[in-house]
């Protein structure tokens, strides 16, 4: 897969057919900031990641989505030095990820803003316990977010967090405010950091996605899925046609329940409790369909390396889908003609559509800003038929514009589960002949195994190979990277839930005009999840 | 706001009755695993049932060698609720993420338990000893 | 040594009077997230949706530390967490309970290393312990009435062990091979 020569752009267009959906091209470290130029430049293209792997040399990635083209463009970029060029100059997108670099290989990009600690706590500064990192430590640890402008006059830092309201995630923001008017909003993000990408390593796919599944419990199937396919293209195989409809089931039906819980935590922020009851009935039935379909409300250890663990009942969820579906759907139609509610939700929160582009962001908040991003679209992957059709989203990038997308995209899985369900092939793994039909985990028979045997697709054995997957998660594009050793363990796991993409656009949206009160609408309606960004 | 009103009326009461009454709604939720004692110090490779199909080699269920059906139970657990002492097979509910792996590892040995009711008020308590008795099937 | 057991139980037994007679018919609850994946947040956020509705209960959440009786902790206990777990404890008022949810604070995800201490007991001293991946709001709710002594305590009575009586006739071979 890895084209050398010319420029990366021109190695994708020779590339053709034939190269498959992922194109990886070397740059070297001089050519790096013209060609990243040159690539940000292309229309369609959208840098989707970077990340970087090893120590002497780090290896430095970008992963560009070329959306229009069906591809991803990985460059690959030995850093010989302590240093590279600033990219975030020209896309700022990279700045989140130049900061985690540094600080868990020690690389700094020169020229850039000075950088943030994002990813790795402060020392404690109790028995000096010193935290694994990926590579390298850097020179000198760098410091907390700080609000980019000199605090004085009317306004002032309010700090929130990190134990926040009930049931909702521990995060840390600073907050500049004149007393109603927000002027600045910073996160501290490393509180939750758990060391996820150190964890997969030196595990095999199988034991790392335990884990995986658990970095972001909202999203396990999504980043399941892609980190699945990245180990499935690392290990040349490919998941069985039934497989991958399971999946596809399994995380439409994770795209239902987050799409309701984000519905009911924004009728909770505008404090309309009907609205709220109204969404937490059709959450709960759904979970409750999740467990009754998949044997788990989450949807935890549906995905396996190869394939899927669990088929679903396909009894229980043609018969609880309409009924959870109607609630929804009855509930987002009474929301959209409460006026007091919509009003709240209009103008609130606005995300352009130059700043969606320009921060890279993903899903339903790209999509509610008129960037129509879909992976199930724009990257082919899984089983989804090539006549899928999906709502392109809605124009205006405020709350009110997330709302209607969320609700439009609700329709729209509903009936991609139902194209999904009705292909032959699922039918007959779903097991027709077994005796008790209450929940697939009762069924331990050899069913499971049919769609859980994976089609080889390329001879020999796994050795030193890498791989990228993706999956489009409720919250939009997840992303990882797998590269194995040649026992077949995980040498460098990148994972990138949609969550990391879009928090960056929070604080921009809550900037843009807003009064402090609309910070949970606006939290509520981007529906992310710290721990798929502190991972 | 009206059809708030109608909504609410219509949809009528959903509210579990749970615990003065049993929730139905337990019963899909996964549960963590009971064990047959009789069949833990069997030889891993003794299979009550044949497979139709092979084994996905690169998935969750790619069982590692192992000597006793035990062994298989505690290699397979993703979450480390499984460990052998001696003759026994030391059970940590508390750790147990209700995965199912041991189930699939060993249909024959581990079935589910079906208990939902796990809150206990000392860590030690959730701390289960299985003996791995050979021959109690008999 | 079986003598301090004796009377550790009697403390045991009349720590939970004491605790059904304050917190019995009302009690309020803090949540505190100390790196859990969300599940175990939206298993709490539904304790309060019209399937559970925990107000029927007498249980209600407090957004401040400082109204609450209880603590319901989710997550590993990050080692970056500790001061602001101790910080929300302490400002809890006397008596107070802690109660570890999910298998993150059990010990059944993470290790006690550099980044966490793999269980909410590294930090906070915790009364009552809920088991699951996440646990669903019927398996917390049974554990906010164990915690405050409305529902006896289930599990250290359960073995774990399979009795099925289909054991016998499932496998012809386990006799002979024993």
């Amino acid at each position: 897969m890895t084209v050398t020569g010319t420029t990366p752009l021109s190695a994708v267009a020779a590339a053709a057919d034939t190269q498959g959906p992922v194109v990886v091209t070397d740059v070297s470290a001089a050519d790096l900031a013209g060609i990243t130029k040159e690539v940000a430049r292309a229309p369609g293209a959208r840098l989707a990641d970077m990340f970087a792997d090893g120590t002497d040399p780090v290896m430095l990635r970008l992963v560009w989505a070329l959306d229009s083209d069906q591809r991803y463009l990985i460059t690959q970029t030995p850093i010989d030095t302590d240093d590279y060029p600033a990219l975030s100059d020209i896309a700022p997108a990279a700045f989140v990820e130049e900061c985690e670099i540094y600080e868990q290989f020690g690389v700094r990009p020169v020229g850039g803003k000075p950088l943030n600690r994002v990813a790795i706590p402060p020392p404690l500064g109790q028995g000096d316990i010193d935290l694994p990192r990926l590579g390298r430590a850097p020179a000198e640890l760098p410091q907390d977010v700080h609000a980019p402008h000199v605090v004085g006059g009317q306004a002032f830092e309010f700090p929130f967090g990190p134990v926040r309201q009930v049931g909702v995630e521990s995060l840390y923001y600073g907050l500049v405010t004149s007393g109603e008017e927000v002027v600045d909003l910073y996160m501290f993000t490393w509180h939750k950091h758990r060391g996820l990408e150190w964890r997969t390593q030196g595990k095999t796919p199988a034991q790392a996605l335990f884990h995986v599944e658990r970095a972001e419990g909202l999203g396990a199937v999504a980043n399941g899925w892609a980190f699945a396919s990245a180990a499935e293209a690392a290990l040349g195989i490919e998941p069985s046609a039934p497989a991958q409809r399971c999946r596809a089931i399994a995380l439409e039906l994770e795209r239902l329940y987050n799409h309701a819980a984000a519905i009911a935590a924004l009728c909770q922020a505008c404090g309309l409790a009907v609205g709220r009851a109204a969404a937490e009935i059709a959450l709960e039935q759904l979970h409750r369909l999740n467990a009754a379909v998949f044997g788990h409300r989450y949807l935890f250890g549906v995905v396996d390396i190869g394939g899927a663990v669990v088929t679903p009942d396909t009894q229980a969820l043609r018969a609880g889908l309409p009924d959870a579906y109607g609630e929804l759907r009855r509930g987002g139609e009474a929301l959209l003609a409460t006026n007091s509610f919509v009003d709240r939700l209009e103008a609130t929160g606005t995300v352009t559509e130059e700043a969606a582009r320009r921060l890279g962001l993903v899903g339903p908040v790209a999509r509610a800003s008129g960037v129509a991003v879909d992976t199930r679209l724009d990257h082919c992957y899984g089983p989804y038929p090539g006549q899928l059709r999906l709502p392109a989203g809605q124009p205006g990038g405020d709350a009110l514009a997330r709302l209607k997308v969320m609700l439009d995209e609700v329709a729209a899985s509903v009936s991609l589960v139902n194209a999904l369900l009705d292909p032959v092939g699922l039918e007959q793994v779903g097991g027709s002949d077994l005796p008790g039909r209450s929940g697939p985990r009762s069924n331990t028979s050899g069913c499971e195994h049919s769609a859980n045997t994976p089609v080889r697709t390329r001879p020999g054995r796994p050795t030193g190979r890498s791989g990228l997957g993706w999956a489009e998660s409720s919250r939009g594009e997840s992303l990882a990277w797998v590269e194995l050793d040649s026992d077949g363990l995980i040498r460098r796991a990148r994972l990138r839930p949609a969550a990391v993409r879009n928090w960056r656009g929070f604080d921009d949206a809550c900037r843009s005009q807003n009064v402090f009160t609309d910070i949970p609408i606006i939290e509520a309606s981007f529906w992310l999840t710290v721990a798929g960004l502190a991972r | 706001m009206p059809q708030w009103f109608i909504r609410g009326l219509r949809r009528g009461i959903v509210t579990t009755r749970y615990p003065g009454h049993p929730d139905s709604s337990v019963s899909s939720l996964p549960s963590p695993p009971a064990f047959r004692s009789e069949a833990l110090a069997r030889p891993a490779h003794q299979r009550a049932a044949p497979r139709p199909f092979p084994p996905n080699p690169y998935g969750r269920g790619a069982a590692p060698s192992a000597a006793t059906v035990a062994d298989l139970l505690v290699a397979v657990c993703p979450s480390g609720a499984l460990r052998r002492d001696g003759d026994t097979l030391v059970f940590d509910v508390g750790a147990c993420t209700a995965c199912g792996a041991c189930r699939r590892a060993a249909p024959d040995a581990v079935v589910s338990s079906g208990e939902f009711e796990l809150a206990a008020t000392s860590r030690s308590a959730l701390v289960k000893r299985i003996p791995m008795t050979a021959g109690a099937a008999a | 040594m079986t003598a301090d057991i004796a009377i550790e139980e009697r403390a045991a037994a009349e720590l939970r009077r004491e605790v059904a007679r304050q917190f019995g018919r009302s009690l309020h609850i803090r949540t505190l997230d100390t790196g859990s994946c969300a599940a175990c947040e939206q298993e709490i956020r539904l304790l309060a949706a019209p399937h559970y509705d925990l107000h029927r209960l007498g249980f209600f959440f407090t957004p401040a530390p400082r109204h609450a009786d209880m603590l319901l902790v989710t997550g590993p206990m990050i080692r970056a967490f500790a001061v602001a777990a101790s910080k929300t404890y302490e400002a809890m008022p006397e008596p107070k309970l802690v109660v570890a949810t999910g298998a993150c604070a059990l010990g059944g995800v993470y290790p006690d290393d550099a980044f966490t201490y793999g269980r909410v007991d590294g930090v906070l001293p915790v009364d009552v312990w809920i088991p699951g991946c996440p646990p669903s709001p019927l398996a917390l709710l049974q554990g906010l009435l164990v915690a405050v002594g409305r529902l006896a305590e289930k599990v250290s009575g359960l073995s774990f062990i399979a009795r099925s009586p289909e054991g016998a006739h499932e496998d012809a071979t386990a006799g002979g091979a024993a």
